[in-house]
Formats: C-alpha cells, structure tokens, sequence
C-alpha cells in the first residue's frame, strides 16, 4: 500500500504545481485580465460580457491603446463557480493587474471583490446583485444598474402606466431572479401594490403550463416576469396559449430581441423597463449593436454592452489621470461622468457614485411586431 | 510495510511542507483545495473502494459539513467545536443514508444517493431562513486556533494540510483494523462475509457514516478556505467530480484519492495554456485515462511496477465494478 506513495510523488512531479508562466504588465502593454464565466451555468452571459469586452479592447488597441500602451486581457475562465473564480483572481493578483475585468455571477463577484479590495485593484463587475455595492468597497463597478435601482423604475412604471393594485411575479430561482424578485418585492410593499402571486420557477425549466396556471388564476392587474432569456420565452408560449389577459410586465431581459425571436409571436404587447439594450433608440448603440453582429454574428444581449463600456471605461478614467495608478484610479473613477462627446465609446452618458454604481438614461419599451419600440426615455436618477 | 513505500511517504510529505514556500498565493489556495478534496476524496474512497457501496452523495456532505461551519461560526460558536460537529453531523446523516443500501445496490444506490444530493441542494437553496438561500454566505473567516491565525493563505495551508495528514493517518490505521478488512470483505462478496459471521448490516452504515463524515470535514475546511459558499457548489458537479478523483486515482487503493484530487484540481490548471479547449482537453484526457487504465492511474503504475520488478501484487485489490451476484 505504501509504495503508492512513490506514484503519488512521480505523478505530482509529472503534473508539476505551479502555475504556467503568465503575462504581466510591460513598457508596451497593460495587464488587464478578465475573470469570466465562459463554461457552466453562466456561459452565455460571461460569453457576451467576453464579446463586449474584445470588440472595445481590439477598437482601442488599433488606436494606439490607452497612453500608448495596449490592453492585454488573458481570459480566465471561472466554470460559474465562486471557489474556481476565487482561484483565478488569486492568480491574476499575483501578477499585479492594473484593472480586473468581470465575474458576471454576483456569487463569484462576492468571493473576488473581498481579495481585490485587500490588494487595491480595482474590479468592474458584470453582477447585478444590490449587495455588491453596499459593502462599502471603494475598488468595484458596475457598468449596469443594480437591482436596487432597476427595480424602482419597474415599479413606478407598474403603479402610474400600468396603474396596477395587485401583481403577480414570477422569477427563476437563481442569483440573478432571486435578488429581482425580493427587490420588486420591497418595491411593491413601499407603493401599496399587493403581491397576489409569487411563483418561483428552475433555471433551465421547460414547461411553464402549471406556473401559469397559478399566475393566471391569481387574476392580478399586472404580471412581472423575470426569467432568464430561454425560460422567458418558453413562459410568454405558455401565457399566450392559456390566453392570459393581464399584462405582461418585463425587466431588460423579457424585451430582449433573443426572448422576442425565440417565443415567436408571443411576446408581443409584452411591456416593461429596458436597462441597457441595443435597441436603445440610439444611434451609437445601434453602430455598436451591427459592429458587433458582424464580427460574432450573433445580437448582443446586455452582458455584451456591460463588457464594451467596462472597457472605455477604463480607458476614460486613465486617461484623465494620465498614468497607470490602481488606487487612484479607483478614487478617480468615483462620482465622475463621462459623455459620449469626452469618450464616444461610452456611448451613453453615465454616472458613478460613491459606490460603484452607475446612473444612466433607460427606456420604457414595448414588443410591437415582433421588435422592441421604445416608448419612453426615463432620465437618470440623479436628474 | 516495504522500504520503499517509507521512503516514498516520506518524500511527499516533504514536498507537501516545503512546496507553498516556492509558490504564490495563488498555488497554495489551489494545494489548499488539494487538501480539502483529497479528505472528501478519501471518505468516499472508504465508501465505494473499500466497502464497495457507489455513492454520488459525497458533494452534498461536503455542503452539509461547510454549512455547518458557516453557520455555527458566524454565529459566535468556537470553529473547533463547529468542525468537530460538521463531522458528527454528517456521520448521522451518512448513517441513514446507509439503509437504501441495505436494500439497494450498485446503480440502484447510486440513483437513492444522486436524489439524496438534489434534496440537500434543494433545501440549502429554499430554506432561506436558515441557509441564507442562493445568495450563499459571504465573509467566512478563517479560524484562529490557540492565538495562531489562519487568515493568511500559508497559514490555512498548514492548517488544512494538518487536518489532512490526521485524518489520513486515522483511516490508514482504520483500515488496517478488524474494520477495513471487514468492509473489503464486504466489498468482495457480502453473502460469504455474512455466512463467516460478520455483521455485514452495520458494516455497511458504518461505511456511509464514516465516509460521509470526512465529506462534512473536508466541507468544515472547505467553507474558510472559500470564505464564501452557496448551494450551487454543491450540486451533483461536485460530487461527480469526487467520483472521478477516486476512480481516476485508483479506486481501493489508500493514496488513490491523493492522485486523483490531485488531477482533479491541477490537470485544469495545467490545461489552460490551450486557453478556450482545456475543458475539452481535460475531458478527453480523462477518457483516455480512464481506457487505458479502469483501475486508475495507481493501478496503471501498480502495474507498470510489477512488469518491471516483477514484485508480488499487494494484499488490497482495486475494486472490480462487476460485483458479484447475491
């Protein structure tokens, strides 16, 4: 039995333990590495955010890069798993980024921003968990709203649109729907609309028939889905079968044109608030929305234009410092605005607060014909 | 006890010790990891290679064991007290556990325990009042034990690198006792062990409850070794990839899942130089691991070894799926 040890050692030996040789910064180039979910549960949003990021990194990186030197951005993958992507910040920690890219998962963003804090790199994150930015860490971003701020507008839209008393919800029961719902929850409390319904659903679920069956005998004024894009699509078939009449009430990802296509015809006359879209009636987002459909040949969701901005973004902030600094980037990047006149790649005008957040317009939209029309812009918060 | 398996033992251990002073903090969270799976790793070798009992319930001990943990420190209990009851916890759980398979076996069982782990998974997502729900716990701490902290990622490595070579030591001596070859023999045929006397009912929960007790304290390492956890990391991928480790290792041999959690947290690691292929790679390796060699790589070396020294092959037998009929 003992002499396995002996293999053990050989096998140790053979694999070798430490890590391959990995890029730092140089004279020439800027180490800013990402840390994505490009396997597991989280692949397709960590893949967009991936998209986002190297369509801005390679338009950048042709113009010179930032200060002369260009993006290095190596790709760590995280599996969608918190203990992996612990791992992969540790890593590129040890090589003293300038900036860290991602997770999109808020689970693996809580796991990282507590080492990126205690290291002073500063970290623009994908996850949209309102926890992530009331843990007063000064080094992390976000180039979308929180829950905490998406979900208000939501709910101001559902009592003066909609002029909804009574609203039923239902959501996935991950990360990303749980922290909606008990947002929208609180929303809802706080404006006197009772929640009749509250019908908690699986991430990757293929039939719907009971969920609505409850929702539609809840015979609520309004209903608020908040699914992922698939599950979305396979509810909106579902409702229009079982002929729901209520109207359906969505956040970002129930407007999306993928949720559109995919339920075929059956998100028309669905309505809500949209936080970040290529269809914005925008004509920088819609030069950006085809640069991008040409060279991934698929339509970028919001994860693809959270990755985009992270990265002008960061472009912005060094140049208006003029050096490579972390720690002052960090304490730069707080309350400042930056318009697409200052930096075209922005392309939206945004805010970030003293936590990390980011204000910006947004959209009240509807599915007409099978595309999102947008009906009305709502302006920034701090407006 | 053979010359060369001393010296062998001994070198590893000085690897193990001296290693973290040549690696960043980055490679001692990832030998860190070794050590907390190479424990989940050896509770359920104990399970399915020496008792022969599969289970695919492994993750969610390990999940109950971090849980435990978690919970219990953040609530101002000691962290010795709360590892000392993750173990004891799972120990009844894996106890219960045990009786499916006094009616069950093989792919049957593994069915009872893969449903076993969607059910911890389940309650660890809904019940949020006690779990904290999907969100997980954040902000684990690493323990302090008699005035020396943890905190520091050499420190946990000493730490868990200690818990380790106890708990190993513990089982070695185990089954070298009455008990391991009680639970070999049940392993190898349970009708001839019940017919020489053996108690084959208790031996078999007894396999689950220990196996599924060095789950909860790898789990009990796990939780500050993360500082961070959520029902998601111990869903079924877990416990499938403890499956691999012990077969890949060599399932029923005692270093067995040594070697397996070691492919298991380094061969990804490694594989990254071929960027958006190292799943694939990594999967095809172990399928090619796996052809070449069923008994696992200690087996393939056992073997190797054998060819070459033309040695007597050792008392223990790595498992044989094919167990026989009752």
């Amino acid at each position: 039995m003992l002499r396995s040890g002996l293999y053990v050692s050989l096998v140790a030996a053979a694999l070798g333990v430490a890590s391959p040789a990995f890029a730092q910064s140089t004279p020439t180039s800027v180490y800013i590495p990402a840390i994505l979910e490009l396997s597991g549960p989280g692949a397709v949003s960590g893949t967009n955010f991936r998209d986002g990021m190297l369509l801005a990194i390679d338009e950048i990186n042709a113009k010179g890069g930032i200060l002369g030197r260009k993006i290095d951005t190596p790709l760590l993958d995280t599996q969608s798993d918190a203990s992996i992507s612990r791992a992969q910040v540790q890593k590129v920690l040890d090589n003293k980024p300038y900036v860290i890219l991602g997770p999109v998962f808020s689970g693996s963003v809580l796991v990282d921003m507590a080492l990126t804090q205690k290291a002073e790199i500063p970290e623009i994150v994908g996850g949209e968990a309102a926890a992530i930015t009331q843990k007063n860490n000064p080094y992390v971003f976000r180039t979308s709203f929180g829950q905490q701020f998406s979900m208000p507008k939501i709910a101001n839209y559902i009592r003066d649109g909609i002029k909804a008393k009574t609203v039923a919800v239902l959501w996935v029961n991950n990360d990303f729907g749980k922290g909606g719902r008990d947002n929208f929850i609180k929303e809802m409390a706080s404006r006197n609309i009772k929640v009749v319904a509250d019908v908690s659903t699986e991430s990757g679920q293929a039939d719907f028939s009971a969920d609505v069956v409850k929702i539609k005998a809840a015979n609520a004024d309004a209903i608020f889905v908040y699914t992922n894009e698939e599950e979305s699509a396979r509810f909106l078939r579902e409702a229009k079968k079982q002929g729901i009449k209520s109207p359906l009430i969505g956040e970002t990802t129930l407007l999306g044109q993928k949720v559109i296509d995919l339920a075929e015809g059956a998100a028309d006359g669905v309505r809500g608030h949209v936080g970040l879209t290529v269809d914005a009636p925008n004509p920088a987002v819609k030069e950006f929305a085809e640069r991008f459909k040409k060279r991934f040949n698929y339509v970028c969701d919001h994860n693809g234009i959270k990755g985009y901005l992270a990265v002008y973004f960061i472009k912005y902030v060094t140049e208006k410092m003029g050096k490579f600094d972390s720690k002052a980037f960090a304490q730069t990047a707080h309350g400042l605005t930056i318009t697409p006149k200052q930096e075209p790649g922005i392309l939206m005008e945004a805010t970030w607060d003293q936590n990390g957040d980011i204000d910006r317009e947004s959209f009240l939209g509807e599915v007409v014909n099978g595309k999102q029309k947008i009906v009305e812009t709502l302006p920034k918060l701090g407006k | 006890m053979n010359r060369l398996g001393i010296i062998a033992v001994v070198a590893a251990a000085i690897v193990a010790v001296a290693l973290p002073f040549f690696l960043a903090p980055f490679g001692i969270y990832l030998i860190s990891m070794w050590t907390v799976l190479t424990i989940a790793a050896i509770g359920l070798n104990l399970t399915l290679g020496y008792a022969g009992q599969v289970s695919l319930a492994q993750g969610a001990f390990v999940g109950i064991g971090a849980y435990c943990v978690a919970l219990m420190t953040q609530a101002g209990w000691p962290y010795p007290f709360a590892f000392v009851c993750a173990g004891l916890l799972c120990f009844v759980i894996g106890w219960i556990l045990g009786y499916p398979a006094l009616r069950v076996q093989h792919h049957y069982l593994a069915f009872v325990t893969l449903a076993f782990t969607t059910l911890v998974f389940l309650v660890l997502r809904n019940e949020e009042w006690l779990t904290h729900g999907i969100y997980g716990i954040d902000g684990i701490a690493r323990p302090t034990l008699l005035g020396w902290s943890t905190g520091e990622a050499l420190d946990f490595y000493v730490f868990s690198l200690g818990a380790l070579t106890v708990l190993a030591a513990t089982t070695w001596w185990m089954l070298r006792s009455p008990w391991g070859r009680a639970f070999v023999a049940l392993r190898e045929n349970p009708i001839r062990a019940l017919s020489l006397g053996l108690d084959t009912r208790r031996y078999t929960l007894m396999a689950f409850a220990i196996g599924s007790s060095l789950g909860g304290l790898a789990g009990a390492l796990y939780a500050p070794l993360v500082q961070f956890i959520e029902p998601s990391s111990f869903a079924l991928g877990l416990s499938f990839n403890l499956l691999l480790m012990v077969i890949v290792g060599g399932s029923g041999y005692f270093f067995g899942p040594f070697v397996g959690a070691l492919i298991a947290v380094l061969l990804p690691e490694w594989l990254r130089v071929t960027q958006g292929y190292y799943l694939i790679v990594y999967a095809a390796a172990v399928m090619i691991m796996m052809a070449l060699c069923p008994s696992g790589l200690l087996g393939l070396a056992e073997r190797a070894a054998k060819a070459v020294l033309r040695r007597d092959p050792p008392p223990v037998a790595p498992l044989r799926i094919e167990v026989t009929e009752p």
